[in-house]
């Protein structure tokens, strides 16, 4: 089978040492890359209940069998463990020359588990100690630049803030806080270059589905996040009554204007970048003042701009540009970092939290604070699950998580098809692995009232997020197909020499996606933690376009039945004791079935 | 219409805030009856609001639903698209006492009567009869037809005189307000376009269709392709609805954005 190297590698940092594991070629066949093969081997190497900080704890890098062959915004990888901030698996991608070298290494995977002696880093098969402790992420790759491409955490990981990234090329694996696992094993940062190039079946037919691809990725596929970026969706959302503000209590910002793309385009300097093998180029740079008064630039991107602006009820833009450079540095997730402080914010307001941040505070400060773990930051590291338990009262309802993964820029109220992508999501509140915005974006579900229509485009969008996820494709390029599943087996095929067609390609979607449920089930998931928090489900909206609006509780539980059942999952969501059965069997996951068992109080699994 | 009428702006309010802003000036009991899944306007608490769970059963059905859950004896009938109800001509059709309906071009405004007491249980028995107009209900009450020229409260434009096409809409706006206009926002890429070809990307312009509104930017941006809002864009209405339909109505004082159909990621 080409396009892949029909192995991982097993990096015990206790030892250094490190084993080439072979994968069987039905599994790539089944699972692919990227998330798939990811949540695969986080199904195998994680012992059942691990502490995500302890030292069996696994860490995956994935790769996939589009890395390295050439093909537009292919070059991704995606890193998969136990969530420090959820309990449940987390999947994050990143893109970037890594990706690529790691596979080089003639591997499709990384797989860390221990822990180091001392502050260390991996740098191609040799664990040493780093002398890069202490710096940023984008520090500590130049210092290792001449020996490969570099993944690394920054401060705030070292110090296992619950929402830590892992940085490689200015570019994140930033949510649920992976950064931490690997602070935990005290691995400041790998290093990847090999000489294992990724051989494709049919070459020819690869440029060819490459190009094709390349070709209607530009124009109006894409030209919305190449000519304005994400941001754009700033201004867009806040007329719509979706833009979250001060902590979801509103959904439109006075401030909005102040912080727009369109607005920044005439009056900011301005720039545009890449990722590694991307012709897209959605990256906008734009220009900031910092504290001292010097000129910079930073990547922005709408979820850094949302959770440091409105959320936090800051208007000012040099004050969320130097914040989202600053979690950049840092390596903290800029939603859970926005959305923690936001929270702590309101929290502030109603006396539950004394001496913490206030709406509109620069929330610079606060962030080296959570990075450090220093006097409350050491309180707002943990995420707003952890300190709204703490808080206690009805503080929970208000904290603006999921499982534990705080929600990112999209008002479930006026987004009623994403607020079930946001309640069911394996990840938490998530929208990469649930694209269902874009339904409520559209003619075709009504956004303010979500049905039965609303649950099959949740559906149709998860599986064909985890497609491009487990291939890898990155998303903005979703709008360069016409048959997401047929073009897909037509690119694999050309790569791997398969034979898939769109239906296997939609099963596997599928497959991704109970496989990724299975773990959490593993792990403890219980049918109320799909919801969300009660202030979306009591709450209208206050102000603003949509004021008024309500996502009443019968009818996010009538979207969430019908999610389950349309997943083939009992009504509740547990997954049937035959689809366990399958994934055992298809995937080799021997005793899935057994270390679920202890979820169920009987020790009966549902049929 | 391609709109909920309920939602159609009226000088400043929605339709249907406007028609129960009128009632309640005169009654102090205002239900309204809406489909299962519309969701309304906030109409303050004083408002009961019931669905109609059987609309497939007709009129008849719908109001029955509103009859059960008023208290009063007699109770004034009237659509959502009422723009010119006024208080006086209300007050002037209880005062007629008992039921009673303007008749219009030999027409009897069902929907802009008042209905006698027991209205509930009448329009239950009409409907187990297999009778469905809100007519049969009238009559079984031995309702007055009321000519409209004897009527002395009505304005000009006829409280009854409602509207079912975008036309019939904005003629009743450009009747009260010739000049009322409505604001156009291009955002992201249009504005971007706009901003390149020299044009302003926010507008004041007449109230119009969706189409007409376009019309006013230049063709080169691209804003209409094939009879309907271009592919790549989506127009807001007023931050509710998502539409590409050029023959949508825009009401006054609303505002509308036109956003990037790629919205979110
Ligand atoms: S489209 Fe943007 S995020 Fe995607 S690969 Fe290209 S530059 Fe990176």
């Amino acid at each position: 089978m080409n396009g892949f190297h029909m192995a991982y590698m097993r990096v015990d940092l206790r030892t250094g040492e490190s084993a080439r594991i072979p994968i069987e070629a039905k599994i790539l066949e089944r699972v692919l890359g990227g998330v798939g093969l990811g949540s695969w081997l986080l199904h195998r190497e994680a012992p059942v209940g691990v502490d995500p900080f302890a030292p069996e704890a696994p860490l995956v890098f994935a790769f996939s069998p589009l890395v390295g062959t050439g093909v537009t915004t292919s070059a991704k990888f995606a890193v998969v463990g136990k969530s420090p901030l959820t309990g449940g698996l987390c999947d994050a991608l990143a893109s970037s020359h890594f990706a690529i070298e790691g596979k080089r290494l003639g591997i499709d995977a990384l797989v860390f588990v221990g822990e180091c002696d001392e502050p260390s880093e991996w740098v191609n098969g040799i664990l040493r100690p780093t002398q890069n402790w202490g710096r940023t992420a984008r520090e500590t790759a130049a210092a290792l630049s001449k020996e490969g491409r570099v993944a690394a955490i920054g401060i705030a990981g070292e110090n296992r803030v619950r929402y830590a990234t892992i940085s490689a090329e200015g570019r994140h694996a930033g949510r649920g806080g992976l950064g931490a696992i690997m602070g935990a094993k005290r691995l400041k940062a790998i290093v990847v270059s090999g000489d294992h190039d990724t051989v494709a079946a049919h070459s020819e037919e690869v440029e060819r589905q490459a190009r094709r691809l390349r070709d209607r990725a530009r124009g109006d596929a894409t030209a919305k996040y190449s000519e304005i970026g994400t941001i754009g969706n700033l201004l867009a959302f806040d007329r719509m009554g979706a833009l979250p503000t001060r902590n979801f209590q509103e959904s439109h910002f006075e401030g909005a204007e102040a912080l727009s793309a369109e607005r920044w385009q005439s009056d900011r300097k301005h720039r545009r970048a890449s990722c590694a093998d991307c012709t897209i180029g959605c990256e906008h740079r734009y220009g900031y003042k910092a504290p001292g008064g010097e000129s910079k630039d930073v990547r922005i991107e709408y979820e850094s701009l949302f959770a440091l602006g409105p959320l936090c009820g800051v208007a000012d833009p040099d004050l969320v540009l130097a914040a989202a450079a600053k979690c950049d540095a840092l390596g903290l997730d800029t939603i859970s970092a926005g959305a923690t402080l936001a929270f702590a914010m309101e929290c502030g307001e109603r006396g539950e939290l004394s001496g913490g941040p206030v709406f509109g505070d620069d929330p610079s400060e606060w962030l080296s604070l959570i990075a450090t773990r220093e006097g409350l930051g050491d309180f707002l590291a943990e995420g707003s699950r952890l300190m709204a338990e703490s808080i206690g009262g009805d503080a929970l309802s208000r904290a603006p998580q999921v499982k534990g993964l705080e929600l990112p820029g999209y008002e479930p109220r006026t987004l009623q098809t994403m607020a079930l992508g946001l309640a069911v999501g394996t990840r938490g509140a998530d929208h990469n692995r649930s694209g269902a915005y874009e339904a409520d974006f559209s003619e075709e579900a009504n956004r303010l009232h979500g049905d039965a229509r609303s649950v099959a485009l949740a559906i149709e969008s998860e599986d064909r997020a985890a497609v491009l996820d487990a291939l890898v494709l990155c998303k903005f390029v979703r709008g360069a197909f016409d048959d997401l599943y047929d073009e897909s087996a037509t690119l694999l095929n050309a790569v791997a020499g398969t034979d898939a067609d769109g239906a296997e390609i939609e099963t596997i979607a599928r497959r991704i996606v109970d496989l990724r449920k299975a773990f959490n089930i593993r792990e403890g998931w219980q049918p109320e933690d799909d919801t969300l928090p009660a202030r979306f489900l009591t709450e209208p909206i206050p102000n603003g376009p949509a004021k008024g609006v309500t996502l009443p509780r019968e009818r996010l539980d009538f979207m969430i039945r019908s999610y389950n059942l349309g997943r083939g999952w009992t009504e509740v969501g547990w997954l049937p004791k035959e689809a366990l059965r399958r994934l055992e069997v298809e995937l080799d996951l021997e005793g899935l079935r057994s270390s679920i068992e202890r979820s169920f109080p009987e020790g009966i699994i549902p049929e | 219409m391609g709109r909920a009428k309920a939602w159609l702006p009226w000088f400043g309010k929605t339709m249907v805030e406007h028609v129960v802003g009128v009632l309640q000036s005169v009654v102090n009991e205002v239900v309204v009856v809406t489909s299962a899944d519309l969701d309304l306007p906030v109409l303050g608490m004083d408002v009961r609001i019931v669905r109609d769970r059987e609309a497939e059963r007709g009129p008849l059905a719908g109001l029955r639903e509103g009859f059960e859950a008023a208290s009063a004896d007699a109770t004034f009938v009237t659509g959502t698209d009422a723009p010119f109800l006024g208080s006086a001509f209300v007050e002037e059709m209880f005062a007629r006492g008992g039921a009673c309906a303007p008749l219009s071009d030999g027409h009897v405004q069902v929907l802009c009567a008042v209905y006698g007491p027991g209205a509930a249980e009448k329009a239950q028995m009409l409907l187990a009869a297999g009778k469905s107009r809100p007519r049969d209900l009238l009559e079984s009450q031995g309702y007055q037809a009321i000519a409209a020229e004897e009527l002395v409260s009505a304005p000009s434009r006829a409280p009854w005189e409602g509207f079912n096409t975008p036309e019939a809409y904005l003629s009743a706006i450009r009747s009260v307000d010739a000049k009322a206009t409505c604001v156009v926002e291009l955002l992201g890429r249009a504005a971007k376009q706009a901003q390149k070809l020299g044009a302003e990307s926010t507008r004041e312009v007449p109230v119009g269709t969706l189409g007409d509104l376009l019309a006013t930017w230049p063709k080169k941006l691209g804003l209409v392709d094939e009879g309907r809002v271009a592919k790549r864009y989506l127009a807001s209405l007023g931050g509710r609805d998502l539409v590409r339909d050029l023959s949508i109505p825009v009401g006054p004082g609303e505002r509308i954005s036109m956003i990037d159909a790629l919205a979110g990621g």
